[in-house]
């Protein structure tokens, strides 16, 4: 097996809030390889884009901190670097697009100065010119029309996909070798949310870049990622290959949410199938699995210990006592 | 966008005409006047006169009054005989030439009345903005990254206690403590009284500012906690804004995210604040004139109140309205150049 790209180990990150300290991710690990797309899924709060927020050290401060694990981009462990090395990783080794293209680009600049910032930051020795027809290029190549005109432009005068491909070639400028994509299609309309998505792969076969894409569809999920990080409750509890991971789901909460999409091979007006319960809040979380109060197949060990996630980290892994009862 | 502004510029008439000609109309209702004060002062020469001498001047015991035929000719002088809305007409005329009227009181024009005291009122206002400015940004500023800590609470108890006192009190505190009791600053005026001997222009700008310190302190004392915590929560706001953590996800060091993005877009409502303070800044506030003894705008109008001299309030209201008026347009234009999303039509 060839070194991964980004490898994290048992990465726990807290917040400390009024209420106390609750633990939004535990023991986290996993990697990833060039020119792969890891999906990572999951419902609101389950840790998804704390995991990703981790990775590139953004978290709130003061009230979130990562408490023990190791972050590795190449071996190079990014919970240990100075603040100022990790302005070199970020934007330019590791770039990141959000969720909400209206409001993460500042709407008192024109989109030249939007993009252009991240050459000046990351490549001082460029020249004006120079980085204006490198940031027109990148337009170009994210598929903006007439990009000439838009660098002049404010966000407000794009439209939300438009902006989305903005907040893209920004973060392609400086040809990172991982993307993280913090649900970058939730707040588009469908049709964008294609467009964006192939645009996404396009991108990924050109430069060869690794792509972390956050969502809670699976639906997009099937569309572009090679391998699934299904978390619940601030834990992975499966990782597996796509195909296998939509054709065997073993997890009993995976299971639930494949359940959950409605199908057009089935007959229409049913009662959609949901899990029963909630899921356990952060501050008090429960000994044992996470998803012991929701699982139909809890047994009194599950209420004891938390169960190891278990398997080839490359092809299955699941973290249940009795998956090998359910595969059946 | 110009065409908005000239629709603006358009606008200041009508309402310039509105607000004069109910200010206009109440001086004339309302019981006192140049006549009325005119007829007490000549009642009481003559009491004080009759007291001294026993010599009796025209008529009965009781004093001296007017009589109908000098009445009305005080009302012609002063325009009285005429239908309100006439005699608004005539002054309304005389103002567009630029012509204020002659005081009732002075008996001199009052556009050089006001114009003697228009500079005193404007020095005070614009150091009053400028040093409210430089104090609630960079303070603002601080009390936003630092939001929580024992500087951001031990600050917030000092710009609490400026926005709960009235500004006249502080006046009077300062005045109290620094003047009269320490004598470290003089007791009011606009400059001593050996200004004209003093050789530089450095030396009469120092004495300006050595009789200016303690107003200045009760007019910033005022207005520096609305700007303050507008200038905290505003870039409290933009922290917490998406584009800042876009900015930082470029690469950028916190610092500079602030100072790049967050600070540009906390300026926003500063300068929507800008065109209103104009006005109320060079109007004065004629509490702290009158404990100062500074001879401003706002004194003048004040005393023009109480004496019922009706040209110089309405010459200080001409001023003030217009200056309102440009002001508020002034803040429109501040605010669409900082703010690329507003757009006027």
């Amino acid at each position: 097996m060839t070194e991964a790209l980004l490898e994290v180990k048992h990465l726990a990150t807290e917040f400390i809030t009024e209420q106390g300290v609750a633990r939004a991710l535990d023991d986290i690990s996993f990697h990833i390889n060039a020119g792969e797309t890891l999906g990572i899924v999951g419902e609101s709060g389950c840790g998804k884009s704390v995991t990703s927020l981790s990775i590139m050290r953004l978290l709130p401060r003061p009230a979130g901190s990562i408490v023990s694990g190791e972050v590795l981009l190449q071996g190079q462990d990014l919970t240990r670097l100075a603040p100022e090395e990790m302005h070199h990783i970020r934007g330019n080794r590791i770039a990141m697009i959000f969720q909400e293209p209206m409001t993460a680009l500042n709407p008192v600049y024109r989109v030249e100065r939007q993009l252009g910032e991240t050459l000046v930051l990351h490549n001082p020795q460029m020249s004006k010119d120079e980085i204006r027809a490198a940031s027109i290029r990148m337009l170009k190549r994210v598929g903006i029309p007439a990009p000439e005109r838009r660098m002049q432009e404010y966000p407000h005068q794009l439209s939300g996909g438009m902006r989305q491909r903005v907040m893209i070639a920004i973060a392609l400028l400086c040809e990172p070798e991982i993307l993280i994509a913090d649900e970058p299609t939730t707040a588009l309309d469908v049709t964008i949310q294609a467009q964006i998505l192939q645009l996404l792969k396009d991108l990924q076969q050109e430069t060869g870049m690794a792509i972390i894409f956050i969502t809670h569809d699976l639906g997009v999920i099937a569309e572009v990622c090679d391998r699934v990080l299904v978390m619940y409750s601030g834990r992975i509890i499966e990782q597996a290959e796509i195909h296998t991971l939509f054709d065997t789901p073993l997890h009993p909460y995976t299971r639930g949410l494949m359940n959950a999409i409605p199908r057009l091979d089935k007959p229409a007006k049913q009662v959609l199938s949901t899990i029963p319960g909630m899921v356990p809040s952060l501050f008090d979380t429960p000994p044992g699995c996470r998803f012991q109060n929701r699982c139909e197949y809890a047994q009194p060990q599950c209420r004891a210990t938390t169960p190891p996630l278990e398997g080839d980290s490359d092809q299955h892994q699941v973290r249940c006592f009795r998956f090998r009862e359910l595969m059946h | 966008m110009t065409q908005y502004f000239i629709r603006r510029l358009l606008l200041i008439v009508p309402t310039f005409i509105g607000i004069t000609i109910l200010v206009f109309v109440i001086t004339r209702f309302v019981p006192g006047g140049p006549i009325e004060r005119m007829i007490a002062e000549v009642q009481q020469a003559a009491m004080q006169g009759g007291a001294g001498t026993m010599q009796s001047t025209t008529s009965g015991i009781g004093g001296a009054t007017l009589d109908e035929d000098q009445i009305r000719q005080l009302e012609q002088y002063y325009g009285f005989d005429k239908p309100v809305l006439v005699s608004y007409w005539d002054w309304l005329i005389k103002v567009v030439q630029f012509d204020l009227g002659v005081s009732t009181r002075y008996s001199e024009p009052v556009w050089d009345t006001i114009r003697e005291r228009l500079p005193v009122s404007a020095f005070y206002g614009i150091t009053t903005m400028l040093i409210t400015y430089f104090i609630s940004i960079p303070l603002g500023y601080l009390k936003a990254i630092r939001h929580n800590s024992h500087f951001d609470h031990a600050s917030s108890v000092v710009v609490f206690i400026g926005y709960a006192i009235p500004s006249y009190v502080v006046g009077i505190i300062l005045l109290v403590v620094f003047a009269s009791n320490l004598e470290w600053f003089p007791m009011g005026g606009f400059y001593g009284d050996d200004f004209d001997d003093l050789e530089s222009k450095w030396e009469q700008a120092a004495d300006v500012f050595y009789h200016a310190a303690l107003p200045l302190m009760a007019y910033v004392a005022g207005s520096f906690a609305v700007m303050t915590f507008m200038m905290k929560n505003a870039l409290m706001d933009n922290l917490a804004a998406d584009y800042v953590r876009t900015a930082i996800a470029k690469g950028m060091p916190f610092r500079e995210a602030i100072t790049r993005h967050a600070m540009r877009n906390s300026l926003i409502p500063i300068a929507t604040h800008f065109g209103n303070n104009i006005s109320v800044i060079i109007g004065g506030s004629f509490l702290i004139e009158k404990i100062f003894n500074i001879d401003g705008l706002g004194l003048l109008g004040y005393e023009s109140i109480v004496e019922r001299d009706y040209p110089i309030v309405m010459g200080v209201l001409v001023i003030s309205a217009i200056l309102q008026l440009v002001g508020n347009i002034l803040s429109d234009i501040c605010v669409a150049v900082v703010d690329p999303r507003v757009q006027f039509r």
